[in-house]
């Protein structure tokens, strides 16, 4: 179907995307790592449970670790081999996580769950439930508990905007794999029980949206190049038009949105019974030498994937785990694939932020770019002085969608987001401490 | 992996812009109108300029100075007392005081080093932190007044406008009104004779023979009473020659080429001043009942160069954009009334009262979060 424009979105900035330095480098699957090391925690919800032990051998897609929990999801062996040991490690974050470590023996054996034919809807989201795929969109939400909506859902929106700047990794899916993502976004609207899939693709994707105007049973929406188009809100709002109020899930105004990444997963799962046991990313910044995009198993160490690359070309200023705008900066390279990593970023000085936060102008630009149109500029002054009541008041701060904008526009520099993190844990902290 | 890797909360890239940056673009803005003033009224202008910029950036850096301690520093202490006070008595008693004095002077040395240390270093902290906030206040105020102003009279008003209005109540973005603007209103009380004569700008010296007593065509005895239209020439009035006025406020081109300046880079939002200005002229067109008056009415007086560069100070106006409506709407309503009825030129007491009023509307016109619905829509829009 023929390309229609995506609705104006008030806020949001324009971010140099910086996508074609892995922009025309094709999905690559790098050869097995020696070790891999696989954490429990790899959606939102409680960590999974080892059900494996040292010692024990293990195939490839094998599971190792039960879901625990209705948000939680199961995690499978991504390399076949022999368990080394199932280990306490600090994770990206800086928190202690348990890690399933597994010594490959470089057979690559699978031991995949059978392929479904002309499933039923219920046997898609039972599928999806059991290769514990999650939301490949970066918050890692269980894609089976989204596919059982409470309310009645009538479209089915795949999120092909990646607003995010340097990655291109869903670029070069939906480029590759175009078919294959059709195929799975046509399974998950038979689960929904929904007829209208609308995938919605940023205007710098062009070739993107071409690719997807052959097909008749899906609306193309081109959007316009804003960041963050692709959060869940601005995109169902940009797509067709409706607004989520406060506090509702996209699920209240009809509409279930998931990624590319997920949408070829769940294809994958369907047809070759395929778990959830690798993670497409995008390696860039200018300090790596040979950006590029890859397939790699879940659990493969980042030293690993950029010594693949070509190592550093220059000292890395900022090491970014996921997307510059929302990702996680690590602090060594000791660090492991999850499900959810979209990128491994190594920005150089010239790129990475790092400048000292001078005094705030009270200009009001946090404010107008907010996609949310909240007030940043308030939150950080009052969580500063401690007034978290006013905090959250006069800056709206448990709407915030912590997309980073208001940051990134600041031309003072302030540290906004790290505001609005304190005060919506000091939040929490406080509802926890009333309710026991 | 080096060891000089930051880790931060996202995001991980910002934009290029800074304050400095920001600063920098008003100050480029501002140089048309800037170079139109010395044009037009050759030495008196240019030492006002300087005079203000350079008052304005040194009352900042003084203030600086003190309140970070720079001159919080001891040239003695107990060590070098009790040296100098034997020493005075080794002296009364004869003996000899040599080494004494070597190793005062050894110490007293020591010291000076380390005070100086010390301020140098509030210095270069005043370097590192120093954006132009101070130059952008001292070259608008310094366009803001008559050329017959004397250059101590107008380095008080940079004083105070930078020292009362701005540090005290915290520097950069923490004042709660237009420095500038402020710091006129200040010299306007002080020094009533000097503030009120605004002679021609006629591309010389200034001569007696074309004082007036008002800024603007609709102010001042001779026209307020008895306005007569025809007799003023409306290009006149846009490049400010032979108009009596201010520095900077003279000429509506060079103004417009700095507004436009300010929208090409983002500064300010395009709508502010043409909302702020059309309010003006529509209002002061129904008081009269003339269209004829639009013109003049914007064209004449520091109305434009209030609204381009004074009421779109960031720090001082409000954040919302309805707020930004009433505030920019209610800004030229006042000008237009209290010009009607005061006979005066009213645009920096009016941006003073609207900076005053901005946390009202903050506070009474809150912004809507994306998705918020009234209470009583909620049936309506469901599923919508």
């Amino acid at each position: 179907m023929k390309a229609v424009k995506g609705r104006m979105l008030f806020g949001g900035a324009h971010v140099p995307d910086n996508k074609s330095l892995a922009k025309n480098a094709p999905i690559e699957e790098l050869p097995e790592p020696p070790e891999v090391k696989i954490a429990m925690s790899q959606s939102l919800g409680r960590p999974a449970v080892p059900c494996v032990n040292a010692g024990d051998t293990v195939l490839k897609g094998q599971l190792i670790a039960r879901a625990d929990g209705a948000v939680s999801s199961d995690v499978f062996a991504s390399v076949s081999g022999e368990v080394t040991g199932v280990c306490e490690l600090e994770n990206e974050c800086g928190n202690k996580d348990t890690f399933v470590c597994i010594r490959s023996d470089g057979t690559g054996k699978t031991q995949y769950l059978p392929p479904l034919e002309n499933p039923s809807a219920e046997q898609i989201v039972e599928r999806v439930k059991e290769a514990g795929i999650v939301g490949l969109g970066g918050a890692g939400f269980p894609t089976a508990v989204k596919l059982r909506p409470k309310t009645p859902v009538d479209t089915f929106i795949v999120n092909g905007a990646e607003c995010e700047p340097y990655l291109t990794c869903d670029y070069r899916v939906m480029i590759e794999r175009t078919d294959d993502v059709m195929r799975g976004a046509r399974y998950i609207a038979k689960a929904l029980g929904v007829e209208n899939i609308i995938i919605g693709i940023e205007r710098n994707k062009p070739d993107c949206i071409e690719a997807f105007e052959k097909y008749s049973d899906v609306k193309v929406v081109s959007l316009k190049k804003i960041y963050p188009m692709g959060g869940e809100k601005q995109l169902i709002y940009s797509a067709t038009g409706r607004k989520i109020k406060l506090g509702q899930l996209p699920a209240d105004v009809g509409v279930i949105v998931n990624n590319v990444a997920t949408c070829l997963a769940v294809c994958e799962a369907v047809e070759t019974g395929k778990p959830a046991c690798e993670a497409i990313l995008t390696v860039s910044g200018k300090s790596v030498k040979k950006p590029a995009n890859v397939k790699v198993p879940v659990g493969t160490p980042i030293s690993y994937i950029i010594e693949h690359c070509g190592g550093e070309a220059e000292a890395p200023k900022k090491a970014v785990l996921g997307g510059p705008m929302t990702g996680v900066a690590i602090k060594s390279y000791d660090n492991y694939v999850k499900k959810t990593t979209s990128g491994i970023l190594l920005l150089s000085e010239k790129e990475a932020a790092a400048e000292e936060p001078t005094p705030c102008l009270n200009c009001g630009l946090c404010a107008d770019h907010c996609p949310m149109h909240l007030m940043p500029m308030n939150t950080a002054f009052y969580s500063s002085a401690g007034d978290i009541d006013n905090a959250v008041k006069l800056g709206g701060v448990m709407y915030c969608i912590e997309c980073g904008v208001c940051e990134y526009v600041c031309p003072a520099k302030r540290p906004l987001i790290q505001a609005i993190r304190n005060t919506k844990a000091a939040v929490r902290a406080k509802n926890k401490g009333g309710k026991q | 992996m080096n060891s000089s890797i930051v880790i931060s909360t996202p995001p991980h890239v910002k934009s290029k812009r800074t304050t400095k940056k920001i600063m920098l673009d008003v100050l480029i803005a501002l140089a048309p109108a800037a170079i139109c003033g010395i044009v037009y009224f050759l030495w008196d202008a240019l030492i006002l300029e300087v005079t203000c910029v350079a008052f304005a950036v040194l009352a900042e850096f003084v203030y600086f100075f003190i309140a970070k301690g720079g001159f919080n520093v001891r040239f003695a202490n107990k060590e070098t007392k009790t040296l100098a006070k034997d020493i005075k008595q080794l002296k009364k008693s004869g003996q000899p005081a040599d080494e004494a004095c070597a190793q005062l002077k050894d110490k007293r040395s020591q010291l000076r080093k380390e005070a100086f240390s010390k301020s140098g270093a509030v210095c270069k902290k005043w370097a590192r932190q120093f954006d132009f906030t101070s130059v952008v206040t001292g070259l608008i105020l310094a366009l803001i007044l008559p050329p017959t102003v004397h250059w101590y009279e107008a380095a008080i008003g940079a004083v105070f406008a930078i020292v009362v209005v701005k540090m005290v109540f915290g520097g950069t973005g923490k004042n709660i009104a237009n420095p500038a603007s402020v710091g006129r209103v200040f010299m306007l009380i002080s020094f009533v004779i000097t503030m009120n004569i605004y002679p021609a700008a006629n591309f010389g010296p200034i001569d007696g023979a074309t004082l007036g007593t008002g800024s603007t065509y609709l102010s001042g005895a001779l026209l307020t009473d008895n306005p007569n239209l025809e007799a003023m020439s409306l290009l006149d009035l846009f490049l400010g020659t032979g108009v009596a006025g201010c520095i900077g406020e003279t000429c509506k081109l060079a103004l417009i080429a700095g507004y436009i300046y300010l929208c090409v880079r983002r500064v300010i939002k395009w709508w502010q001043p043409v909302l702020f200005l059309a309010v003006t002229g529509l209002m002061t067109v129904a008081l009269n009942g003339d269209f004829a008056f639009f013109l003049p009415s914007i064209l004449s007086g520091g109305v434009m160069f209030g609204a381009i560069f004074m009421m779109t100070d960031y720090v001082t106006s409000p954040k919302g954009l309805y707020a930004q409506i009433v505030y920019y709407a209610l800004g030229g309503l006042l000008v237009a009334v209290l010009r009607h009825f005061t006979h005066l030129e009213v645009t920096s007491f009016v941006i003073i009262i609207m900076n005053l009023i901005v946390p009202l509307l903050d506070n009474f016109i809150r912004r809507r979060p994306f998705g918020y619905v009234k209470e009583k829509k909620n049936k309506e829009g469901a599923g919508k």
